[in-house]
């Protein structure tokens, strides 16, 4: 059984050139706005300046090394340990740059700057006010990182979705057979043939068609009860399938192209290997404010599942699951009991993300 | 007149194919199915000419229904019929064998029909190990007199070398087959594990791993409660193949 992917703090590679460009910036805007804010003579501004951005640097720098250093580490906790982890280790940093500047002040080779008042006076003060400045400037720019970092891995993923449903799309197999189909029926009962013509028109449409959002489980359930009805005229008597889903709101969202090829899956490796065909049941559950889908199918006669071969439609189905339910939609799958089972959670309350 | 069987698992694709057979000429359809081990008993048993065989049929497939038929003293010409495999279609090509897309064109069928030809079972051993991830066959066929014998796997207790043969030990009796020990490990590596140079056991129907007093190891089959020797050799992998 798998599940989606758990939710990691996204930070840039901060062992690489951008990243590090970005928290120079950082730190040379937050020495002007503290020199700013510590000086109105103008000249004072300017050494300010440049002694703040010197700490700065040094801060911004050692945080960049210990973050990059901590990546591999960082990457493999959930998000709350893993800020704090970033966050404890900038502080850290910002703590030794302050020792450093504060034994540097006190040694002999400062002396010609005595008097000046460029170290700072008070040791304990000046260690604890850039910890605590460390720590609230660290953490904003972490969740800058973070939502950058969030916000590319959207734009991907929903770029992936959009080429994997290309491809996910109906098999060429079930194409070519059901021509077959119809060539035989056009001679044998052409009312049949024009009703398999308008279902397939039908099927292709919903297959082909780029919609946007607005796609219900009673639209799903409709295109897969007509692919159903496409193969049931090859298959005959082989192929069953049992429907419950009455007591799930027709009219919940749902992204397209949920079901059809879940059921094209299960009659691809559970029906057509199998002799006698066999049951598959689609189950509709509603659960603490969860919808439940199953799809099950027998597993064929050789006990393989045969399944390896259509990772595709599921991680294309699972994807953009989560592109419409951003964390708390589930795809599950795996045999039991004799057969394959396929299991969609996601919640009623309505998409928080995007619909594909 | 062609004497043609017509193997399709699909109830209205053979009902297309038989219709573009009556119009055809010149055939004469002896009989139909929907299933791989039949057709090769109705090729033995009808002695078609000509087998219209489809690719992906349930149970036993088109093509190791077509390498069992190989082995029939007078083998029947066999043209496949498929509507979409890649992989069938690109060995077929290479292999220069004649086959028909669905939905097949009358024009198509009759020409099939002119040049088809028997098939060797070394190019239909070829075509099989050219599709990706080959399924092992689910018979072995035995040449028993003039006719083929097929033996489910899952009857096959085991088999080992003999000289010139391999001999398939299995629920119904014993048989000597054409498949060398080596290639047969490949093809059922899932299922079969080799205990010494000349036997491969089907791991199904092993019982018990047992000591010998001479130190060495013997596996004990299930039904009839053979004993065979494990050589020093195989016998790490037979511990790592049973998780001992």
């Amino acid at each position: 059984m798998s599940s989606l992917d758990e939710k990691r703090l996204r930070l840039p590679d901060f062992c690489a050139g951008p990243a590090v460009v970005a928290i120079i910036l950082i730190v040379v805007l937050t020495a002007v706005v503290i020199a700013l804010a510590r000086q109105d003579d103008v000249t004072a501004l300017w050494t300010e300046l440049a002694r703040t951005a010197l700490f700065l640097l040094w801060t911004g720098l050692g945080s960049a090394a210990a973050l990059c250093l901590l990546r591999r580490r960082l990457q493999s906790l959930p998000i709350p340990q893993a800020a704090a982890m970033a966050i404890g280790a900038i502080v850290a940093v910002v703590a030794c740059v302050s020792q450093v500047t504060l034994w540097l002040g006190s040694s002999a080779l400062m002396e010609p700057l005595a008097g000046q008042l460029f170290f700072p006076t008070h040791p304990l003060r000046f260690l604890l006010t850039n910890i605590a400045m460390g720590a609230i400037i660290g953490a904003l720019a972490l969740r800058y990182f973070h939502v950058i970092g969030e916000w590319q891995r959207n734009v991907e993923l929903q770029a992936q979705a959009r080429v994997h449903a290309l491809q996910a799309r109906i098999r060429p197999h079930f194409l070519y057979n059901s021509m077959n189909t119809i060539a035989s029926l056009t001679r044998s009962n052409p009312a049949q043939a024009e009703e398999a013509v308008q279902d397939l028109a039908d099927l292709f449409r919903a297959s082909l068609t780029e919609r946007s959002a607005g796609t219900t489980l009673r639209d799903e359930v409709e295109i897969a009860q007509t692919y159903e009805r496409i193969e049931r005229l090859r298959l005959g008597e082989r192929l069953r399938v049992d429907w419950d889903i009455d007591t799930v709101p027709s009219g919940l969202p749902v992204p397209s192209l949920l079901l059809q090829p879940l059921l094209e899956n299960a009659i691809y490796h559970g029906i057509e290997p199998r002799r006698d065909g066999g049951l598959i049941r689609i189950v509709g559950r509603l659960n603490r404010g969860m919808v439940e889908l199953t799809v099950r199918n027998p597993l064929p006669e050789d006990g393989l599942s045969g399944h390896s071969g259509n990772r595709m439609a599921m991680a294309n189905i699972r994807e953009r699951l989560d592109l419409m339910y951003p964390g708390s939609a589930t795809l599950e799958s795996g045999e039991t009991e004799g057969e394959y089972l396929v299991r969609l959670r996601f919640p009623t309350g309505g998409a928080t993300g995007i619909a594909t | 007149m062609t004497r043609v069987l017509l193997v399709d698992d699909e109830a209205l694709a053979r009902e297309r194919l038989r219709a573009l057979l009556e119009a055809q000429g010149g055939c004469d359809l002896v009989g139909e199915c929907g299933a791989g081990d039949e057709a090769v008993r109705l090729a033995r048993e009808l002695q078609p000419d000509v087998v219209l065989l489809d690719v992906r049929m349930p149970g036993m497939g088109g093509l190791e229904a077509a390498r069992h038929m190989a082995l029939l003293p007078e083998p029947p010409a066999v043209i496949f019929v498929t509507a979409y495999d890649q992989y069938a279609v690109e060995a077929f090509d290479a292999e220069a064998i004649d086959y028909l897309l669905k939905p097949v064109r009358a024009t198509r069928l009759a020409s099939a029909l002119e040049r088809a030809a028997r098939l060797s079972s070394s190019r239909l051993d070829r075509i099989t190990a050219a599709t990706p991830r080959p399924q092992p066959r689910t018979h072995l066929g035995a040449r028993v007199g003039d006719t083929v014998r097929l033996i489910p796997i899952q009857d096959v207790y085991y088999c080992s070398a003999d000289q010139k043969y391999t001999a398939v030990h299995h629920r119904g009796g014993t048989d000597l087959i054409d498949d060398p020990l080596r290639a047969l490990e490949d093809e059922f590596r899932t299922s079969f594990v080799r205990v010494h140079r000349s036997a491969l056991v089907n791991l199904h129907h092993l019982s018990a791993v047992e000591r010998t007093d001479d130190g060495q190891f013997d596996v004990v089959l299930r039904e009839t409660g053979e004993r065979l020797r494990v050589s020093r050799r195989m016998a790490g992998e037979l511990r790592e193949r049973l998780r001992l």
